[in-house]
């Protein structure tokens, strides 16, 4: 628990500045929604004809001339990117750091064992994401509280919710990579958020790259496929929350068993 | 291992075989590590605060030590002396889990390394050589998360390390120097009043007085039963603290011994004057020519040496007890 609260508080800045930013930014798009609102109906109509584009962004399945489609649509990119950003960033920190920062010799010669020192790590990395969500989650209800505009908000904490898997999912991988590194890999993992998030937008084109739905989280994660469904897709968010697991268990099989650098 | 056990064996150099038995990973003999295991009983986890046996690590293809045994008796200063590289940090990971190893047997206060970490380090004090902490973070801050993971309140002993040492528990470990940080992990050690500190060149880094002040403490720590384990280059602090030593070189343990006999070995500073060559004997490393004498070390029998220099028949000589760093470069 002392280490719990120790990363969650070394984590807070990171914590603060990435759920502050991407949610005022959220909430800002949402207040533009009324200067837009005259454009939104041809909008609509000229990105409906575009049809790979809208394909991708999921505007083949809601509309961007009502603002719970325009928060589907365009502001659900800024909290699933956002999100799975912060979430690899801080996945990859988490362990790595100790080695990089020369604090392993602190930290691994405390009465603590490594699966402690992990589980306490991985349980920091799932306080954040949650707090992120949150956070996030009060700036878009604001957004929608000051337009005066009600969001179906069974859909609105589908999309969180998966939103949140998706993070942790990125974030295990990241903290997989953390766990076996000596130093950050926040390059790998800010470059394979945006690979799975590139992946998810082709993969709704082009046909022959489908079965990649099954590797990349945005694609559960995506909020026109939730709220023109209203159902989240019960069986990839089960396979996310496996991979979380996988990886969990497989950063604890190597951290437990490699050499920790002073 | 019975041979392991016996300290008066310690005290000399002594390679013993490979095997070990905490963890499972080597195939050892069993009715040897049975033996062992009810040697190592109650009686001997009171009385040894480390015992290494065989241990090896290995870096890849890189040597990192080998077949390294000593013992590290309750309460005793233990010098752990070598040049850079030669496997003191390997050693001391090892000791404390940081490093897992390829073969060999590692028991801290009773406890088998690897297996019984959690219980060897809630015990233990440890120090590295390059002391590191979280940089955002204050002296206090450190000094209490320290305490908190322990699971200790150390309040006051603590502000009583800090303020022997003079540590400024406000400032930010960013801003704090090398000898200040050193200070901030000497609290860290010894808050909890170990059963056993383990240091990584403790005194570098730190000025005159604190050093001063640090071997007081470590010296009162020795008296309460504090087992202290530490790897110098200081030689000096070593002979005036230690009563045992051990000397590794290149990953492979010289010597373990008592301080005073480590000084006492066979080598001797030998000038001869009125001659320009030194005997023709292999014990003869180092020489020197000057304009009309002529030095060099000996390691061989005195005896051997006189029987030679009867027939160079040199004007004068002199046979010095080498210094203490010129002893230790001998071993190194």
């Amino acid at each position: 628990m002392v280490l719990l609260m120790h990363e969650c508080k070394s984590h807070r800045k990171s914590l603060l500045v990435w759920s502050l930013c991407v949610g005022a930014l959220c909430f800002a798009c949402l207040l533009l929604y009324d200067s837009l609102a005259d454009s939104m109906d041809s909008m609509s109509a000229m990105f409906s004809e575009m049809g790979a584009f809208s394909q991708a962004l999921g505007m083949d399945k809601v509309s961007i001339g009502t603002l719970e489609g325009y928060y589907a649509v365009e502001i659900s990119i800024m909290l699933s990117l956002g999100g799975g950003l912060f979430a690899a960033m801080s996945g990859s920190a988490l362990v790595a750091k100790e080695e990089e920062g020369h604090t392993s010799e602190f930290l691994n010669t405390l009465p603590l064992s490594r699966l402690q020192i992990l589980a306490a790590k991985y349980a920091a990395f799932l306080c954040l994401v949650f707090l992120f969500g949150v956070v996030t989650l009060l700036f878009v209800l604001a957004g929608f509280a000051c337009m005066g505009e009600s969001v179906h908000m069974a859909n609105l904490l589908r999309y969180q919710g998966a939103a949140f898997l998706m993070q942790l999912e990125i974030g295990s991988i990241c903290f997989f990579f953390s766990a076996i590194c000596r130093k950050k890999p926040t390059g790998a993992a800010l470059g394979l958020t945006v690979f799975l998030y590139v992946l998810d937008l082709l993969l709704r084109v082009v046909p022959a790259l489908k079965p990649a739905k099954y590797i990349t989280p945005f694609y559960f994660a995506n909020a026109s496929d939730i709220f023109a469904e209203s159902a989240v897709n019960m069986p990839l968010l089960f396979g996310g929350a496996c991979a979380c697991v996988v990886f969990f268990l497989a950063s604890l099989f190597i951290y437990c068993r490699r050499d920790i650098s002073g | 291992m019975n041979k392991l056990l016996d300290s008066n064996l310690f005290n000399q150099e002594f390679v013993p075989k490979r095997h070990k038995f905490c963890d499972g990973r080597a195939k050892s003999d069993i009715s040897l590590a049975s033996s062992a295991q009810q040697r190592f009983g109650m009686e001997e986890k009171m009385e040894k605060a480390i015992e290494i046996c065989g241990l090896t690590k290995r870096y890849g293809r890189n040597r990192g030590v080998q077949n390294i045994s000593f013992v590290v008796e309750k309460g005793e200063i233990f010098g752990f002396l070598g040049p850079n590289g030669a496997g003191k940090s390997t050693t001391i990971r090892c000791l404390l889990g940081m490093l897992r190893y390829e073969a060999g047997e590692i028991k801290v206060l009773g406890h088998c390394a690897g297996k019984e970490q959690k219980a060897i380090l809630q015990k233990t004090g440890y120090m590295p050589s390059e002391v590191m902490f979280y940089p955002s973070m204050t002296a206090g801050q450190v000094i209490k998360l320290a305490a908190d993971i322990r699971g200790l309140s150390c309040g006051e002993e603590a502000e009583r390390l800090c303020g022997l040492l003079g540590v400024d528990r406000k400032k930010r470990i960013s801003e704090l120097s090398l000898g200040n940080r050193k200070k901030v992990s000497i609290v860290c050690a010894m808050q909890h009043k170990p059963a056993l500190l383990i240091l990584d060149e403790p005194t570098s880094g730190l000025d005159p007085l604190m050093q001063e002040v640090f071997w007081e403490l470590l010296t009162k720590a020795g008296e309460e039963g504090t087992a202290c384990f530490l790897s110098s280059h200081v030689l000096t602090e070593v002979r005036q603290y230690c009563r045992r030593a051990a000397i590794i070189r290149e990953g492979s343990l010289v010597r373990v011994d008592t301080v005073e006999n480590l000084l006492r070995s066979s080598l001797r500073n030998i000038k001869l004057a009125g001659v320009e060559e030194a005997p023709a004997l292999p014990e003869i490393t180092g020489i020197k020519r000057e304009k009309d004498s002529v030095s060099f070390s000996y390691t061989g029998e005195m005896q051997k040496l006189l029987r030679a220099l009867l027939v160079l028949a040199p004007k004068d000589v002199l046979i010095e007890e080498p210094s203490m760093e010129e002893m230790f470069k001998w071993y190194y």
